[in-house]
C-alpha cells in the first residue's frame, strides 16, 4: 500500500507518544515518593501542639469554618483576606488568642497583656512573659497594635475557647512548615518607608489620626466603654441580653444574679468590681469557672470604676 | 432539516435546563461576591463571604458537569447508532444530581457556625477546602453519579474494537472523571499531602479529564456543524488529548511549588506546565481548519459562536494567562493573588462553560424541531458574556498586579487598611463587568429555555441577504496566515504580561519599591491581549457570517459518527 498522506506512519507515532506518557508517569511517581519521605524533615501535624491542643484538631476547626473561603493557606483559597500560613510566626499566640474570639475588632495591647499574664499556655508557648519581649519575638503583633484603627473586615465567629486554642495549634504547625521561601520576604525592611510608598499622600495624615484617637475620653461612661473595648471584654460579654461565653451586661446592674453555689447576689458596684478583679470568686449559674482572666494586674482602680459605670449605663 | 434519530437523546434536555438554572444561580452568587468585595461588611454575619464563595465555586463546577452530561447523552446515540442504555438510570442520575445540588447549597451555610459534620474523621456535611467544599455525604452520591454516567456511556458505545478517537476520548473521559474524584474523598491531616491530593482532583479534572471530554465534544460538534470528515477530527482529537496529557501530567507540578513539597517541583512544574499551551494551540489551529473545511454559511450561528469562544478563551485564559504565572519565578509573586482568578474565570467559564452552552445551542433547537430559530438573541448573548467575562478577567488581572506590589513587594498584610483600598477601582470593576456578563447570561438562558416555544414570526426577519459579490474588508475570508498572525499577537502580549510579573524580581521593584515597570507592562499586556482576542473573534465570525448561501443547495447529511477510523 502506498502512503501518500503519511497515515500509515500514524500507529507508530501514537505508540511512541504512549511510551513517552508512561515515562512521565514514572517520573511523577518517583518525585511524589521523594516528596513525602520522613528524611526530608518536613514538619507534620503530630509534631506540633499548643498547650493541650493538637495541630490536627485545629485543622478540623479550620475546615469546619471554611477559613479558606476568605483567606488563603499556602496561597490557596480566596483572596479577600490575608494568607494565614505564617500568621503565627508574625503575630504569635497571644495576639491570636486575643483576636480570634472577637475577630470584628482589633486586639489592643491590653488585650495581648491579658493573654500573656493569664494564659499559661501562651506564656509557655511564646517563651516570654512581658509585652516588650513579646513584640521583639513577634513584630507582626506590634505592627498590628500600633496601626489598629476602626473595625476589622472579619465577621465575629462563634469560636469556643477550645477551638481558639486548636486553631492556634494549627497555625503554629503551618508556620513551622518549610514552604520553600514562600511568601517572599520584603527587601524593604523599614515599615515607614513601605507605608509611605503605599500611601504617598495619606501616610502623614493617617499617622496623625492614630495619635488623635489615642486621646482618652473624659466622660466616665465613654471611658468605660473604651476600656471594655480595649481589654477585649466584648469577646465574651454582650451589651444586650445575649448569652455568650460570659454573662451579658444588658440590664445586669442592680439585678439579682444566681450563682453556681445556689445563692443569689445583687449586681452592685462591689460585686461587679470583684468579678472584674477576681472573676473566679463568684461564678454565675450556667457559666464555667476559670475562663475569664483576672484583671487585678491590668486595670487601675479608676479604670475598673469606669467599666462598672459603663455597665451601670446599660440598663 | 436535521432531526433527532434516537428518542433517548431527549434525555439530554433536562440536563441542559438544569445547567442553565445552576448557571444563573452561580452568577447570582458571583455578583454578590463582587458586591461584598466592594463592601466587605455586606451581609457579614448573615451570609458570609466564604459561604457565598463556596456556593459560587461549587455551582460553577456543577453546571459545567450538567452541561457535559447533557452533551454526552446527546452525542452518545449518534456515536453508537443505537439508543442510550438504561434510560431509567439516567433519570435517576438527574434526580440524584438535583437533590445533591440542593443539599450542597444548604450544607455550605454551616461553615458560618463551624459545623462540618465530623464523624469517623471525615467532614460529612461540608469540607471547607477550595473547590471540593462539598461534604463527604454529597461526595459519595456524586461518585455514584459518575459511576452511572460511565456505565451508561460504556454500555451504549459499540464494542471497543470499533471505537474511533471520539469514542476513546469520551470513554476515557467519563471513567477518569470518576477515578480522579476518589482522591478528594479522604481527610488528610498533613497540609502538604492534602494539597498534593486536592490538586489531583482539581488539576487532573480540568487539565486531564475535562480537557479530554472538551476536545472530544468539540470534535463531535465540529462534525455535526460543518460535516467534517470524522477521520480528520479523530486525528485532531487523538493528538489534542495526547498533548494535554504529555504536558499536563507533570504540569500539575506547578501547584506543588509552595505547599511544603520539595524545591525540585519548581523545575519540573516550570518546564512542563510551560508546554501546557501546546495542545491548546493545536486545538486553536484545528478549529480554524475545520471551520474552513467548506465555505458554506453557518446554519447554527450561536452554537459555533460559543465553540469558537470556548477554544479561543481556552487559548487566552487557560493557555496564555496560565503560562504567565506558571514559572516558579513569576508564580512566587502571583500565587495567592487576584492574578489567579483572572486566569481561572477566563479558563473555566471560557473553555468548559462555553462548550456546554454551545452544545445546548446545537441540541435544543434540534430536539424542539426549531432549527430555523431566531439567532439574534443567541449572538447578542454571546457578545455580552464574552466581553463581560473578559472584563472581569481584566479587572482581576490589573487589580492583582496592584495586589502583588502592596501585598508581596511591600509585604503589607493589612487588607482593610493597605491592600484593598489600593485595589478599590478594580473591586468595583469586577461586579460592573459581572453585571454585563449577567445580562448576557440572562438573555441566553431565556433564549434557550423558550426557543421553539416563542412566536416564530421573528425568525423571518433575518432572511439571508443574498449578494453575489464576494465579501471584502473586515469580513473577507480569513486565511491561515492571518489566523497565525492573530495568534502571534496574543502571545506577544502574553509575553509582555509574563515579563511584567517577572519584573517584580528586579531590584528596582524589590529593593527600591518602584512599581512603574510591572505596572506599565501589565497595563499594556492585559488590555492588549484581551483587545486582540476580542478583535480576532469579531474578525473570525465576520468572515463566517459573510458566507453566502448558493441557490439550490441541498443540505448535507451528518457524517456517520460511529465509523471506526483505525
Amino acid at each position: 500500500m502506498s502512503c501518500p498522506d503519511g497515515s500509515c506512519k500514524e500507529p507508530g507515532k501514537r505508540q511512541r507518544a504512549l511510551i513517552a506518557f508512561g515515562l512521565m508517569m514514572i517520573i511523577f511517581i518517583v518525585l511524589s515518593g521523594f516528596s513525602f519521605l520522613n528524611s526530608r524533615g518536613q514538619v507534620v501535624p503530630g509534631d506540633i501542639s499548643f498547650g493541650s491542643h493538637m495541630a490536627d484538631e485545629g485543622k478540623h476547626v479550620f475546615q469546619a469554618y471554611n477559613c479558606m473561603g476568605c483567606h488563603t493557606m499556602v496561597g490557596n483559597g480566596a483572596y479577600l483576606a490575608p494568607d494565614l500560613t505564617k500568621e503565627y510566626k508574625a503575630a504569635g499566640p497571644a495576639w491570636l488568642a486575643a483576636f480570634l474570639p472577637s475577630a470584628g475588632t482589633w486586639p489592643t495591647e491590653a488585650a495581648i497583656k491579658v493573654q500573656l499574664l493569664n494564659n499559661d499556655d501562651i506564656a509557655e508557648d511564646a517563651g516570654v512573659d512581658n509585652i516588650e519581649d513579646y513584640y521583639k519575638k513577634y513584630p507582626g503583633a506590634k505592627e498590628r497594635v500600633q496601626r489598629r484603627v476602626g473595625t476589622t473586615l472579619m465577621p465575629n465567629l462563634p469560636l469556643s475557647s477550645e477551638e481558639v486554642g486548636q486553631l492556634i495549634a494549627y497555625l503554629k504547625y503551618t508556620s513551622a512548615m518549610n514552604t520553600e521561601g514562600w511568601p517572599p520576604e520584603t527587601k524593604i525592611p523599614d515599615l515607614n518607608k513601605r507605608l509611605s510608598l503605599a500611601h504617598p499622600v495619606a501616610s502623614a495624615a493617617a499617622a496623625g489620626a492614630n495619635q488623635a484617637q489615642a486621646a482618652e475620653p473624659v466622660d466616665p461612661i465613654e471611658l468605660g466603654h473604651q476600656l471594655a473595648t480595649d481589654n477585649g471584654c466584648f469577646a465574651c460579654h454582650a451589651t444586650d441580653n445575649k448569652k455568650m461565653t460570659g454573662p451579658s451586661w444588658g440590664k445586669l446592674y442592680g439585678s439579682q444574679v444566681k450563682l453556681t453555689t445556689g445563692s443569689t447576689v445583687a449586681a452592685d458596684d462591689a460585686y461587679l468590681t470583684e468579678s472584674i478583679l477576681q472573676p473566679n470568686a463568684k461564678i454565675v449559674d450556667g457559666y464555667q469557672t476559670g475562663l475569664m482572666p483576672a484583671y487585678d494586674k491590668l486595670l487601675s482602680k479608676d479604670e475598673v470604676k469606669a467599666i462598672v459605670e459603663y455597665i451601670h449605663s446599660l440598663e | 432539516m436535521i432531526q433527532i434519530q434516537y428518542q433517548t437523546q431527549r434525555l439530554s434536555m433536562r440536563f441542559f435546563i438544569l445547567m442553565l438554572i445552576l448557571f444563573l444561580g452561580q452568577i447570582g452568587f458571583g455578583l454578590l461576591l463582587g458586591l461584598q468585595h466592594t463592601d466587605p461588611t455586606l451581609l457579614a454575619g448573615t451570609l458570609n463571604f466564604n459561604v457565598v464563595r463556596a456556593e459560587h465555586v461549587n455551582l460553577g463546577l456543577l453546571w459545567i458537569l450538567s452541561g457535559f452530561i447533557g452533551a454526552i447523552l446527546f452525542a452518545g446515540p449518534m456515536l453508537s447508532k443505537r439508543e442510550l442504555a438504561s434510560p431509567w438510570l439516567i433519570k435517576f442520575l438527574f434526580y440524584a444530581l438535583v437533590v445533591t445540588v440542593a443539599w450542597n447549597i444548604g450544607t455550605q451555610v454551616l461553615a458560618m457556625t463551624g459545623v462540618a459534620g465530623w464523624w469517623a474523621n471525615q467532614p460529612w456535611l461540608q469540607e471547607g477546602l477550595e473547590y471540593i467544599e462539598a461534604g463527604r455525604a454529597a461526595d459519595v452520591v456524586i461518585l455514584i453519579g459518575f459511576a452511572i454516567l460511565a456505565y451508561v456511556v460504556l454500555r451504549t458505545f459499540p464494542p471497543v474494537r470499533q471505537w474511533n478517537e471520539i469514542h476513546w476520548g469520551l470513554g476515557i473521559g467519563v471513567v477518569a472523571l470518576m477515578v480522579v474524584w476518589v482522591f478528594g474523598l479522604f481527610y488528610v491531616p498533613r497540609i502538604d499531602l492534602q494539597e498534593y491530593f486536592r490538586w489531583f482532583v482539581v488539576h487532573y479534572w480540568v487539565e486531564g479529564v475535562w480537557e479530554v471530554i472538551h476536545i472530544s465534544l468539540v470534535g463531535f460538534l465540529i462534525v455535526v456543524l460543518f460535516k467534517v470528515d470524522v477521520k480528520s477530527v479523530g486525528y485532531a482529537v487523538f493528538w489534542g488529548v495526547t498533548l494535554v496529557w504529555l504536558s499536563g501530567l507533570l504540569g500539575n507540578a506547578h501547584h506543588y511549588f509552595w505547599i511544603g513539597t520539595p524545591e525540585f517541583w519548581q523545575f519540573w512544574g516550570s518546564l512542563f506546565s510551560a508546554m501546557e499551551p501546546l495542545p491548546l494551540i493545536f486545538c486553536f489551529w484545528h478549529i480554524y481548519i475545520d471551520a474552513h473545511q467548506n465555505r458554506k454559511p453557518l446554519e447554527n450561528a450561536p452554537a459555533f459562536y460559543f465553540i469558537l469562544g470556548s477554544v479561543v478563551l481556552e487559548q487566552v485564559g487557560a493557555g496564555i494567562l496560565g503560562f504567565t504565572m506558571t514559572f516558579a519565578l513569576t508564580n512566587v509573586w502571583s500565587h495567592g493573588t487576584w492574578i489567579t482568578p483572572a486566569h481561572g474565570h477566563l479558563a473555566l467559564f471560557g473553555t468548559f462553560g462555553m462548550l456546554g452552552i454551545a452544545a445546548a445551542y446545537y441540541a435544543i433547537p434540534v430536539m424542539r424541531k426549531a432549527t430555523d430559530f431566531d439567532q439574534r438573541l443567541g449572538k447578542l448573548a454571546f457578545w455580552l458574556v464574552f466581553t463581560g467575562i473578559m472584563g472581569v478577567a481584566l479587572a482581576f488581572a490589573i487589580g492583582g498586579t496592584v495586589q502583588m506590589y502592596y501585598y508581596r513587594t511591600l509585604a503589607l498584610d493589612w487588607f482593610g487598611g493597605d491592600v484593598l483600598p489600593a485595589m478599590k477601582l478594580y473591586r468595583i470593576l469586577v461586579p460592573t463587568f459581572g453585571f454585563v456578563f449577567a445580562v448576557g447570561a440572562g438573555i441566553l438562558a431565556y433564549d434557550l429555555l423558550t426557543l421553539g416555544k416563542r412566536n416564530r414570526n421573528a425568525a423571518a426577519v433575518e432572511a439571508p441577504v443574498l449578494s453575489a459579490s464576494p465579501a471584502t474588508g473586515w469580513s473577507r475570508p480569513m486565511t491561515g496566515f492571518e489566523a497565525g498572525i492573530w495568534l502571534m499577537w496574543m502571545w506577544i502580549f502574553g509575553g509582555i504580561i509574563t515579563l511584567g510579573i517577572l519584573s517584580f524580581n528586579l531590584s528596582i521593584v524589590r529593593v527600591q519599591g518602584d512599581p512603574t515597570i510591572p505596572y506599565i507592562m501589565a497595563g499594556v499586556g492585559y488590555p492588549g491581549l484581551l483587545l486582540v482576542t476580542l478583535l480576532f473573534v469579531w474578525r473570525f465570525l465576520a468572515s463566517l457570517e459573510a458566507r453566502v448561501k448558493t441557490a439550490g443547495e441541498t443540505e448535507e447529511p451528518i457524517p456517520d459518527l460511529s465509523v471506526a477510523t483505525a
